[in-house]
């Protein structure tokens, strides 16, 4: 393995660790209004938050069983959608969650 | 959309068996709803080809499905042999093989037991770790060889496999159907599994010639093969390196699908014909001549074991009868088939 790919390896590594975070605010934020995981997956790539659905589905199952996100299975377009919103619970912990990004984002505003 | 559901059964193969229907369903949504916007787009229907290329884009179904699982478990020795994705099937490989072999070992036991024979626990324990450390060595080895294949070339997969007929209710107002599919590409693990496979079954068999204790057990000390099984030793060993061989081309050309159905058809007519010898033969183990004690004692344990493999040997024999006609059926029917879909396979071709 050349010195390259190896740092190109890490990169990457951190580039996905700096991203997962930060794809769970995006989903929550973008879940204040509802909808279902295709419009969502477009939603997201239109902001500039690409995910795949193989990042995308796993993920709003395990944000559904914390309690941060509601689903239900409608009729739209004489298609069965599931669709997504963010419960209580959701709200109260991405509320606190956008507190804790603006406070990093400014600290490190003032370190870079 | 046949290419839809061969990937959605791909998926589902693999997914936690609780939230099966609930991720199909939902996934098979996401894939429609993308087809429709490409559709909208381009202002046409999607060609087999193009839908094909869609779901290459989401990548490996083994993969995908291995995303939804909560536990993590993995085999490891020092480095990872075994990740998450294959699991569950290593698990699934080694208690099937492990299951069905403990179930010989406690057959041979009972039949000891019943017939007054003396059985020992040690023995009993030492037969089980023996077949133990080896199912556990041969398939760990078979599995951490397709993880390595697969960590490398995580795109090298295709929805050629061969599927079983299953009707999927994902309740999305229609049944899914997924019917059994001519495979167009052989699978390349499937052909290094069956070289390996054949390879550890080669050198057991030639070990087995010169330590019965191997098969018998610890019962090998009062009882021997009968001669019929060195009567079929040849035809059995000319029969294993044939499949190493049908594997070997089909690992180089993937593509020669009608060549292993023929070829196939032929091994299995053979196995087939050895079979019936070894029904006719009648008995398959004897008293060992260097048994001592009672000699009425093993003749009845002999018996006893020859009658539970004259059981096994006729079931086998049904289900290859029953596996011959199906293959020589679906071989027949083979043409109508490609002539149907010939954009599927020449996709399925390009995505190995």
């Amino acid at each position: 393995m050349t010195p390259g790919t190896n740092n190109h390896d890490m990169f990457e590594n951190l580039r996905l660790e700096l991203r997962r975070g930060s794809l769970v605010l995006a989903v929550l934020a973008a879940l204040r209004k509802e909808h279902y995981g295709y419009t969502l997956r477009k939603t997201l790539e239109e902001k500039g938050m690409a995910i795949d659905e193989g990042t995308l589905y796993p993920l709003l199952r395990r944000l559904e069983s914390q309690g941060l996100l509601v689903s239900e299975w409608r009729e739209e377009e004489k298609r069965n959608k599931r669709f997504y919103r963010l419960s209580t619970d959701g709200k109260v912990i991405l509320k606190q969650l956008l507190a804790e990004w603006q406070s990093i984002n400014s600290s490190l505003d003032g370190m870079l | 959309m046949d290419s839809v559901d061969r990937y959605l059964k791909a998926v589902a193969k693999a997914l936690p068996e609780a939230q099966r229907e609930d991720i199909i369903r939902e996934l098979s949504e996401d894939i429609r709803s993308e087809m429709e916007d490409k559709k909208a787009e381009m202002g046409r229907p999607l060609t087999e080809a193009e839908q094909e290329a869609l779901l290459k884009q989401r990548g490996n179904p083994l993969l995908l499905a291995a995303r939804y699982h909560q536990d993590d478990r993995r085999v490891a020795f020092g480095r990872e042999l075994i990740g998450p994705v294959l699991y569950p099937f290593y698990i699934k490989v080694l208690s099937f093989n492990l299951g069905l072999t403990f179930v010989v070992i406690g057959t041979i036991f009972l039949a000891l037991g019943v017939s007054g024979q003396p059985v020992r626990f040690g023995d009993i324990l030492s037969s089980c770790l023996l077949q133990l450390f080896i199912q556990l060595g041969v398939v760990t080895l078979i599995f951490s060889l397709i993880e390595k294949h697969l960590t490398k070339h995580p795109d090298r997969w295709n929805l050629s496999g061969k599927c079983g007929a299953v009707q999927l209710d994902i309740g999305t107002g229609r049944n899914v159907s997924l019917p059994i599919e001519r495979s167009q590409q052989i699978s390349r693990f499937e052909s290094v599994s069956i070289i390996i496979a054949c390879a550890v079954a080669l050198v057991w068999m030639t070990e087995v010639q010169n330590n019965p204790f191997l098969i018998l057990g610890p019962a090998a000390a009062f009882l021997k093969l009968a001669p019929i099984w060195y009567q079929v030793y040849f035809p059995i060993v000319l029969l294993t390196v044939a499949e190493i061989v049908r594997a070997t081309i089909n690992l180089v050309r993937p593509d020669w699908t009608l060549f292993r159905g023929v070829y196939s058809l032929f091994v299995q007519f053979g196995g087939l014909a050895v079979v019936y010898f070894l029904i006719r033969a009648g008995s398959w183990v004897t008293a060992a001549d260097s048994a001592t004690g009672s000699a009425g004692g093993y003749a009845h344990a002999a018996q006893i074991v020859n009658q539970w493999i004259y059981y096994g040997l006729l079931v086998t024999a049904i289900l290859s009868a029953v596996m011959l006609v199906a293959r020589l059926t679906r071989l027949i029917r083979a043409p109508r088939h490609d002539a149907g879909s010939p954009r599927v396979s020449e996709a399925a071709k390009e995505g190995n």
